[in-house]
């Protein structure tokens, strides 16, 4: 027992900076997998409130990319607006839109969307991971697993959210993929390599897909967006030899660097189908 | 001022200009070769760098934790920050040991700068232990050795931009007569 205490009390620095960094390490790897970071995470009161307070300093000098954008999309929905008049475009919309596949046996027709606004108090490109802090939280109706859009496309998914903030993971991260759609149908999926904001990646489309520079790629379905919404459009394509796939380079439509505004998506059976898509993953094993 | 007062004025000081200012400066040497990795610069890990010299390592420990989690806290990267920055708490009195002339012991009631260091051990004692975090702290970002030579490339750029950024801290907060203020 002795010569344990002094063991303990020779190497106490080593053992203590071991235990740290083997705290440092568990939450770090609860945080790889896309559930984790419910423990450290920006969207608590005292970051997000402090976040609010600096961005309420800054606000004003962006008023002017603001203004521009949101009349660039107004004009954009005005032109929508004339071919379905029954939309009211009030501020926190409510849109049933009529689904694309549509079946005989006529049970949904839509899925209902309810778009809220939130204003972004933080934003990084930097790092592998980017994270978006937003001003609106579970007391409003925000919750994690929706999606967020911004007028000109796809922005990512809030992954925590407290009473009055929320942290979105931008589709520039790592560990994020994203369900993505060619102009023409075809399916794949959107990745980042982590390094460059205005690069984005669809792998995995097979070579006798025409791709041409320029086209457009649109979410699915199949994600947390609603779907038809802008992600980016293709500036280069590579033909990969070894397993006859291309790998198409995007340029994400939202300027992530100047992020203002964000509309937060409830979609209402999204509920319904994570849990019988959960329900089915158990059975299967 | 008393050295705890001090100290924690520095603390909030240093993270408030990280948080607040740093942190939005997305910076990128070259624009052109677009491959040229972008990062903010990191000044945080000069709280640890200007503790003064007789405190004890497991204090240092706790210290370099608090800060780290601080900032994961506020940047969303759980245990990523904390885990770099515990470890140049845990080296940082080697370092110094190994620099100074006299035992750590006599220099009572000091803390490193750039006065009674001098430059060049100072910056070799700044830069080794900023080095050594952006390496450790880009490795587990990043996570995969299958682009080496861009995280090599981020850590040589962002650790020479924070260096610059801490000799201007320095410069500008270190008072010209009697201790750092």
């Amino acid at each position: 027992m002795r010569n344990f205490i002094l063991f303990i009390s020779r190497f106490f620095n080593l053992i203590l900076f071991l235990a740290l960094e083997i705290v440092c390490i568990v939450l770090i790897s609860r945080t790889n997998s896309l559930q984790g970071n419910d423990i450290v995470s920006s969207a608590n009161a005292v970051s997000g409130l402090m976040y609010k307070k600096q961005n309420d300093v800054v606000y004003y000098f962006a008023l002017r990319r603001m203004n521009d954008s949101l009349l660039n999309e107004n004009a954009r929905l005005r032109t929508q607006l004339s071919f379905r008049n029954s939309v009211d475009t009030l501020r926190d919309t409510t849109v049933r839109k009529v689904l694309g596949n549509p079946d005989s046996s006529h049970i949904i027709h839509y899925a209902d969307y309810h778009y809220l606004t939130a204003h972004v108090i933080n934003n990084s490109v930097s790092s592998s991971n980017n994270y978006i802090t937003i001003n609106r939280g579970t007391a409003t109706g925000v919750y994690k697993g929706m999606g967020v859009i911004t007028g000109t496309g796809a922005v990512g998914k809030v992954v925590n959210a407290s009473a009055h903030y929320a942290s979105i993971l931008s589709i520039l991260s790592m560990k994020q993929k994203v369900s993505a759609r060619l102009k023409d149908g075809t399916y794949g999926y959107i990745e980042w390599e982590g390094d460059r904001p205005d690069v984005l990646m669809m792998k995995d489309v097979a070579q006798q897909v025409r791709v041409k520079l320029g086209d457009t790629v649109f979410t699915t379905d199949y994600s947390f967006f609603p779907s038809d919404i802008l992600i980016g459009t293709v500036y280069r394509k590579d033909a990969l030899k070894k397993n006859n796939m291309q790998l198409l380079y995007l340029r994400p439509t939202v300027n992530f660097r100047n992020l203002q505004y964000v509309y937060v998506v409830d979609n209402k059976l999204a509920m319904e189908k994570q849990h019988l898509e959960d329900s089915s993953l158990k059975s299967k094993q | 001022m008393s050295i705890y007062v001090r100290n924690f004025l520095r603390f909030c000081i240093i993270m408030l200009l990280q948080l607040l200012i740093l942190n939005k400066i997305t910076l990128r040497w070259w624009l052109q070769p677009s491959g040229f990795p972008i990062f903010i610069p990191y000044v945080y890990p000069l709280f640890i760098l200007l503790l003064p010299f007789e405190i004890t390592v497991p204090l240092l420990l706790v210290l370099g934790f608090i800060t780290g989690i601080t900032m994961d806290t506020f940047m969303n990267t759980a245990g990523l920050h904390a885990c770099a920055t515990v470890l140049i708490a845990y080296l940082r009195t080697n370092v110094l040991n190994a620099l100074l002339p006299k035992n750590l012991s006599e220099y009572a009631n000091q803390s490193p700068s750039i006065k009674n260091m001098g430059w060049v051990p100072f910056l070799v004692y700044g830069g080794f232990l900023i080095l050594l975090h952006h390496i450790v702290f880009f490795t587990i970002e990043l996570w995969n050795l299958s682009n080496v030579g861009y995280l090599m490339l981020k850590i040589l750029a962002s650790s020479v931009t924070s260096m610059l950024f801490i000799i201007v801290y320095l410069l500008l907060f270190t008072r010209q007569s009697g201790s750092r203020g």
